[in-house]
């Protein structure tokens, strides 16, 4: 068992430096995408609304301007993402199919959104 | 104040029932398991110690840590944590009855002390996700940022955790009020469904970072009749894996993991059936 659970880790490890390899790729091919703002404050986004074109790949930067930190997150867009008290970050999403995919807040969950693909 | 209290208490639970279950079963007499306690407390100590790290880390680093790398990071996590779940549960089926027995003869001594370990990174896990999203979220109310955080939130986050206690005592209790048989029944498949869930938000992040296929984008929408984007529903989706717009892969992933389980159940079940007298 101990062999197993060393063997296990050791995977692990390799899946974990394979990934983070992945990443670096694909945040330097982010740069040129479509970008769409999106600022959470407190509870509050801006906007609640955000359309975008259909079957292209899109970003979202993320702006945290509240004092609370946010969590931007859709089970739809398969998208979950903290940002602490000032952060700001990105979401890339997948080319989507025509239609409305909800996003909230899952720190605040009265702030709820949706992206609009047409 | 009364988000406050729903996250902390949501955080805690999901941490608490991996540490709640393993100590109930830990910690059952009849099992002369104890000698796993010390790792299982080893682990909420360094996971919290973790939790708070990785907090920070968030925090302090959101420029080396935003973007996708966060993502892979999750991603790892959360496949880990499903895979050493449903080890754990498979291990506890197979040796939980006779281990007293072993423990006595102490010939399974290596062979059981590799299990403590993984339950100490088990419960280290299990705590550093939940408790960093807790940290920060805290972080970001002003707890620890040199500001006075007002005695109503401090208030907030004490009543959270102590209903977090009281699920985690409603679980040790467990033991005591049904038998222990249908009482490993039941938190055996509350964990198989946890592990479902974390296995569902990999393969989620898996999807969206492109290294997976969806299939089919989605199949059916039943936000009406759950919505996964409601408190309520996205603390069955994490508990269960349950989606309102599943796509082709998260039905089929979903459908192949609980066919996996019912012949691992299955075949574990089987042999020790005729072992053991019913109690």
């Amino acid at each position: 068992m101990n062999q197993r659970i060393a063997r296990l880790l050791a995977t692990m490890a390799a899946v974990v430096v394979t990934l983070f390899g992945l990443g670096a790729a694909q945040t330097a091919r982010a740069d040129d995408l479509p970008t769409f703002k999106l600022e959470m404050n407190n509870g509050k986004l801006n906007p609640t609304r955000i359309e975008v074109p259909a079957g292209k790949r899109i970003k979202i930067e993320v702006h945290n301007t509240g004092t609370n930190a946010v969590e931007f997150e859709s089970l739809q867009l398969r998208k979950e993402k903290v940002l602490a008290p000032g952060a700001q970050s990105f979401v890339v999403i997948a080319p989507l199919q025509p239609g409305e995919y909800k996003f909230f807040d899952d720190f605040h969950q009265q702030a709820q959104g949706v992206i609009v693909a047409k | 104040m009364g988000q406050v209290m729903f996250i902390v208490w949501r955080e805690s639970v999901e941490a608490l029932l991996v540490v709640g279950i393993l100590h109930a079963w830990l910690a059952n007499p009849d099992h002369g398991a104890k000698r796993g306690l010390p790792y299982l407390w080893a682990g909420v100590v360094l996971g919290i110690a973790a939790a708070v790290g990785l907090g920070a880390a968030l925090v302090g680093f959101t420029e080396v840590l935003s973007g996708d790398a966060q993502d892979y990071f999750q991603t790892a996590m959360v496949l880990v944590a499903c895979v050493l779940i449903v080890q754990m549960v498979f291990w506890m089926k197979r040796n939980g009855r006779t281990l007293k027995r072993d423990m006595e003869s102490s010939l399974q001594k290596n062979h059981d002390q590799g299990t403590w370990w993984g339950v100490l990174v088990l419960v280290a896990l299990a705590i550093a996700r939940e408790g960093s999203e807790t940290a920060i979220f805290l972080y970001g109310l002003g707890f620890g940022q040199g500001g006075s955080v007002p005695m109503s939130m401090w208030l907030a986050v004490a009543i959270g955790f102590a209903l977090a206690l009281v699920t985690f005592w409603l679980l040790q209790l467990g033991g005591k009020i049904f038998s222990w048989r249908l009482f490993f029944r039941v938190t055996e498949i509350m964990l198989l469904f946890l592990a479902a869930g974390l296995l569902e938000s990999g393969l989620d992040r898996l999807i969206s970072l492109e290294l997976v296929p969806t299939l089919v984008d989605q199949l059916w929408d039943t936000s009406a009749i759950l919505d996964d984007a409601s408190p309520f529903g996205s603390l069955v989706a994490t508990l269960t894996g349950y989606r309102a717009h599943p796509s082709g892969m998260n039905l089929l992933v979903y459908a192949v993991y609980w066919l996996f389980m019912w012949v691992l159940l299955k075949r574990a079940g089987a042999p020790s059936a005729k072992q053991v007298k019913p109690a």
